[in-house]
């Protein structure tokens, strides 16, 4: 099965001076998890997000589409990153996200991919 | 055997090898239902040698003309398709056995993917087959909000691939616990119930299997032994817990003549078991002060000094305010009445207790017998202003008359 790995985070704790150097470990323990992934052969997809001021969100309803400066819903973590993995079952995913680096408060949501 | 005796002790093993094969609780109890009714239509007429097989051959067919009606592709590999077996089939010896599969569904239905709370009452739903009226009565909710609750969760399970596998070793100790756990609060909620004892009954009876079925099959794990020996305690005494008028009898008061002797030599072996295997647990440690209680029929006495050195231990692996209150009653046992209020003033938080029933009913049974009339009466009332069931609520107005 397929699996979405949903990273979420304060995107606070990475402010200032001390949470670039925070930014700089992550990142490096992110790149030593997908390159695990990769010779596991379970990664088909990764990614690391820009922060959510630079989204742009577009609602449609019934009058027509329109444009929004920012992330669909303002909550205190966002949407950071994500993997897209494939696994045997649920167990076996939710081994790959646990081993995810998140920083205290972050949360990563497994979610299996619709097979249509 | 009944038919419906024989169906509900078949249940656990055809529903587990259903759902194992088809990796889908809902159909596999679907399938189930439908063999249970063709059962009861041909058991009438001849009864099959081995009623499981039976259920369990007649399921797997229906299971698999559901799937094809379904027209879902499945890479399942068959066994030779039979047709619908004849009652003239079971007069032969059932010479397909039955894959044992309750463990891994029992693991299935406590996987720590399912919320808590939705674990006991879809192990007791799909293993052991209760209605959803009896759960939703159980767990204080209705039975639409049941419903949608356990339908949630078994299509989780299905959707989200929650595997159908015994975890690994490395899982082990957060898997067996959230199994444990959940047998415990299905137990809790069997017996809790004071008002509804009777009715509990065959509830509780459930919990006692499946905790069996536990130990058969995981007999090297002490907590698994301890929580089979717990369940086996506390049921021994259910003949005593109400007296005449229906009001609830406290442990030491209970008439021991009434108490199940076949269960408490069942716990007492099993508990032997676990001390054989070295180490302890909270689940040990609760069976033993069970077992300490229920040792008064041999002795005449209750060993209140043995149970606080119990109760001090297990608050080393659940420092909450249920165990503290329970020591608190066993210090006022083994120190007097005085003792026991001062290390019920020492429990940590006791401010948030005051609306909790265990709690004011043991302060007004300590200033009771510590002549603290006064105080005593208030919290009586205290404890009865908290809707306690019905023969507890009987039991505690019986005390406070008393008073007075």
């Amino acid at each position: 099965m397929q699996y979405m790995l949903l990273i979420y985070e304060p995107e606070n704790a990475y402010v200032g001076q001390e949470g670039q150097a925070k930014l700089m470990d992550i990142v490096g323990k992110h790149m030593k998890l997908s390159a695990d992934m990769r010779d596991a052969g379970v990664m088909q997809a990764g990614a690391g997000l820009q922060p959510g001021a630079t989204a742009t969100t577009i609602k449609t309803t019934a009058a027509g589409q329109t444009l929004h400066d920012g992330p669909f819903a303002e909550t205190r973590e966002m949407l950071g990153g994500f993997y897209m993995i494939e696994a045997p079952d649920l167990d076996g995913a939710l081994a790959w996200a646990r081993r995810i680096p998140v920083l205290p408060g972050g949360m990563v949501e497994v979610r299996p991919v619709a097979q249509y | 055997m009944a038919i419906g005796a024989a169906i509900m002790a078949a249940r656990p093993r055809v529903v587990s090898a259903l759902a194992a094969r088809l990796r889908d609780l809902d159909a596999a109890e679907e399938a189930f239902a439908e063999a249970t009714a063709a059962a009861v239509l041909v058991w009438q007429a001849q009864a099959p040698r081995d009623p499981a097989a039976w259920l369990w051959r007649t399921a797997w067919n229906r299971a698999l003309d559901a799937r094809r009606r379904a027209g879902v592709r499945q890479r399942l590999i068959l066994d030779e398709v039979a047709p619908m077996p004849t009652p003239e089939d079971d007069l032969i010896a059932a010479d397909q056995p039955i894959p044992d599969e309750r463990l891994r569904l029992i693991f299935v239905c406590c996987h720590p993917a399912i919320a808590t709370d939705t674990r006991a009452a879809l192990t007791l739903k799909v293993v052991c087959g209760l209605s959803i009226d009896r759960l939703a009565r159980a767990f204080l909710m209705s039975e639409a909000a049941m419903l949608q609750r356990l339908t949630r969760a078994k299509r989780k399970i299905r959707d989200a691939g929650v595997p159908f596998e015994v975890p690994g070793p490395a899982a082990w100790p957060e898997r067996l616990e959230a199994v444990l756990a959940t047998l415990e609060i299905a137990y809790a909620q069997a017996y809790e119930d004071a008002a509804l004892i009777a009715e509990g009954a065959p509830f509780a009876a459930e919990v006692l299997r499946l905790s069996g079925i536990l130990a058969d099959l995981i007999p090297g794990e002490g907590e698994v032994l301890g929580l089979a020996a717990l369940v086996r305690f506390a049921e021994a005494r259910r003949p005593a817990r109400l007296g005449p008028s229906g009001v609830m009898v406290p442990l030491p008061e209970q008439d021991m003549s009434l108490w199940r002797g076949d269960l408490i030599g069942e716990g007492a072996g099993l508990l032997d078991s676990a001390a054989g295997l070295g180490g302890t647990g909270p689940r040990r440690l609760l069976a033993a002060i069970h077992g300490a209680h229920l040792s008064r029929r041999e002795t005449g006495v209750t060993p209140w000094q043995d149970i606080l050195h119990l109760y001090d231990a297990l608050a080393l692996f659940r420092p909450d305010a249920e165990t503290a209150v329970n020591r608190a009653v066993a210090v006022g046992e083994v120190d007097g009445p005085a003792a026991g209020l001062m290390a019920l003033d020492a429990v940590a938080g006791v401010g948030r207790l005051l609306n909790w029933l265990p709690y004011q009913a043991a302060r007004a049974g300590l200033c009771h017998r510590a002549g603290l009339t006064q105080d005593a009466a208030g919290a009586y009332s205290a404890a009865l202003a908290l809707n306690p069931a019905r023969a507890e609520a009987l039991d505690l107005e019986g005390q406070l008359a008393q008073l007075t």
